[in-house]
């Protein structure tokens, strides 16, 4: 464990160090309030259910790749790979260390959104149930992209290649349950659609959360795909001896 | 030569990377204390062999052990013993020098010994210029000397330094081959480079390296003294390389033809080795005069190492592998 500590603290430098950093972060909070804001005026409702009916989509084909794409391309590309993997240190703790400081960052970003509940407790009187459950949701779903891009990361020397797979697989995950999605899939090979929605997309189990409806099972779905990318993630770089 | 004190083994080690052979049946041994240079052209699996020994690469076959322990089944315990420094030099261009040597420090467990370990690298690797400033910004020659200090920080038993003078200008090579005569003393290392004069002036043993294999072996004298006790002779001659091979046939003695290719449209080159003891001139002269060949050049020629370097790397080419890399 002391050596994840190590790699996290140098990769939270580095993602703090860098101007990029700030400026997703930014480009974050801006585009989700943006979007929020013109519902929240439109239909004027004291709740956050625009903000997070958008959010999966906008963490999986914008932020999460923007945060997870130089994980390991920036190693492979810097040629630093060769010193990270040939220093006394476990692969996975390694691995764990560069996830916990992106996990760490989103979270980050994540904390400057809540501006809105507290712009709304100013406003009226939301029902917290849904925001806190939104929020939860938002830290299991990001801690999964992240596992995801991380993964992606780790078979390219490019970040934008790295960017644009995992902003391809996240979007994919999201839109397989997305509103008439898993339908329309069914209309062209029946029953993948509703496969997809039920046990494949990240949308079902993050809008059951959402709207306060914890249930373990989604909560197992999110940490075990975390657990099993970070695991495969650790193997990839194995392999990459051979 | 005891058991005890061999520090580095390799027992018939292959490497593929997919179709490539980049090593094959490579094994030597390497002493406690001992200075190693691999020396071969680019390509010729030196950077494959230091990987290996550092465990970032896994053989395909054979068995590879460094201080007694095994690269694939301990590399932890093999990667603590190592300091190596990577040809790919590489380096978190974010970071300031100093805090890279403080994230390798915490990385090899330095705790307590970190601040004299630092202070000596700074000092033995000239660093104290740059400390404050951005790896990304440096010149050539102070991010090598980041990397190498990054390889001494924790004192290894164990140097594994890919072309550590690269990019260094004269007077800075000579003081990284200083340093590493110092270190020697305590500990084992292994370097590589193509440039001769710096394996013959640090290493007590080289290892000739071409095409994944190891083509010779021994000290910069023994070496010296096996590829320069030979006659050489050089003619380029006006005809047909057909004519050429068949009438070169007649000669005895000559253990080896290599051509020159770069000679003009019309002409054959060829350099020829022979045991000293045969008279390869007059050999060669009657042949010319026999076959009524027009000279465009005669020479005898005095093999400097660099040649045999040249001629050991090339050799093996011309005696039908073939496929320059």
């Amino acid at each position: 464990m002391r050596d994840m500590a190590i790699i996290l603290k140098r990769e939270l430098k580095s993602y703090f160090y860098s101007p990029i950093a700030y400026v997703f972060s930014v480009i974050f909070i801006i585009l989700n309030a943006g979007i929020y804001m013109f519902h929240f005026f439109f239909f004027g409702t004291v709740d956050m259910r625009a903000f997070f009916s958008t959010l999966p989509l906008v963490l999986g084909i914008v932020f999460i790749p923007a945060i997870s794409m130089r994980l390991w391309s920036e190693e492979i590309k810097l040629g630093t790979i060769e010193l990270l993997l040939t220093l006394p240190m476990r692969t996975e703790e390694i691995v764990l260390g560069k996830f916990l400081a992106s996990f760490i960052f989103y979270l980050f970003a994540l904390s400057g959104t809540l501006a809105i509940p507290i712009m709304l407790i100013f406003l009226g009187r939301p029902d917290f149930g849904p925001i806190i459950g939104g929020y939860f949701g938002a830290v299991l779903l990001g801690a999964f992209f992240l596992s995801v891009g991380i993964f992606i990361s780790s078979f390219f020397a490019d970040q934008i290649v790295s960017l644009i797979i995992t902003s391809l697989v996240c979007g994919f995950l999201v839109l397989a349950g997305w509103q008439y999605v898993p339908m329309i899939i069914d209309g062209w090979i029946p029953g993948l659609g509703s496969f997809l929605d039920n046990y494949i997309s990240v949308s079902r189990h993050f809008s059951d959360i959402e709207r306060g409806v914890i249930d373990i099972k989604s909560i197992i779905y999110f940490l075990s795909f975390t657990a099993l990318f970070l695991y495969l993630n650790a193997k990839v770089l194995e392999r990459r001896k051979y | 030569m005891t058991e005890g004190n061999v520090m580095i083994e390799l027992k018939n080690v292959y490497k593929n990377y997919g179709s490539t052979q980049a090593l094959s049946d490579v094994s030597f041994t390497v002493q406690k204390g001992q200075i190693v240079g691999f020396v071969g052209p680019n390509g010729a699996g030196k950077s494959t062999a230091m990987k290996i020994i550092t465990t970032y690469t896994a053989p395909t076959s054979g068995t590879v052990s460094v201080g007694g322990f095994s690269v694939m089944e301990n590399p932890i315990e093999v990667c603590r013993m190592v300091g190596y420094l990577p040809e790919t030099v590489p380096l978190y261009y974010d970071m300031l020098v100093d805090e890279y040597l403080e994230f390798i420090g915490a990385a090899r467990h330095l705790n307590g010994k970190f601040k004299g370990r630092h202070d000596w690298v700074v000092e033995a690797c000239g660093l104290q210029p740059v400390l404050h400033r951005k790896i990304g910004e440096l010149s050539k020659g102070f991010k090598q000397r980041t990397c190498l200090a990054q390889a001494l920080i924790h004192d290894p038993d164990i140097l594994i330094l890919d072309e550590p003078t690269s990019g260094l200008d004269p007077l800075q090579i000579i003081g990284i081959r200083k340093l590493i005569k110092d270190l020697a003393h305590s500990k084992t290392i292994i370097l590589s480079t193509h440039i001769l004069p710096e394996v013959a002036s640090i290493s007590d043993r080289i290892l000739v390296i071409n095409e994944g294999r190891i083509v010779a072996d021994g000290s910069f004298q023994d070496l010296q003294q096996k590829l320069t006790e030979r006659n050489s002779a050089y003619i380029a001659v006006k005809c047909t390389k057909k004519e050429f091979q068949s009438a070169i046939q007649s000669l005895s003695g000559v253990d080896e033809v290599l051509y020159d290719e770069n000679v003009p449209r019309g002409v054959i080159g060829a350099h020829f080795f022979s045991s000293f003891k045969i008279d390869l001139i007059a050999q060669l002269n009657d042949l010319i005069r026999n076959q009524k060949w027009s000279i465009v050049e005669f020479t005898r020629e005095k093999l400097s190492l660099e040649d045999s370097f040249i001629k050991l790397t090339q050799g093996s080419a011309v005696s039908g592998e073939g496929g320059a890399s």
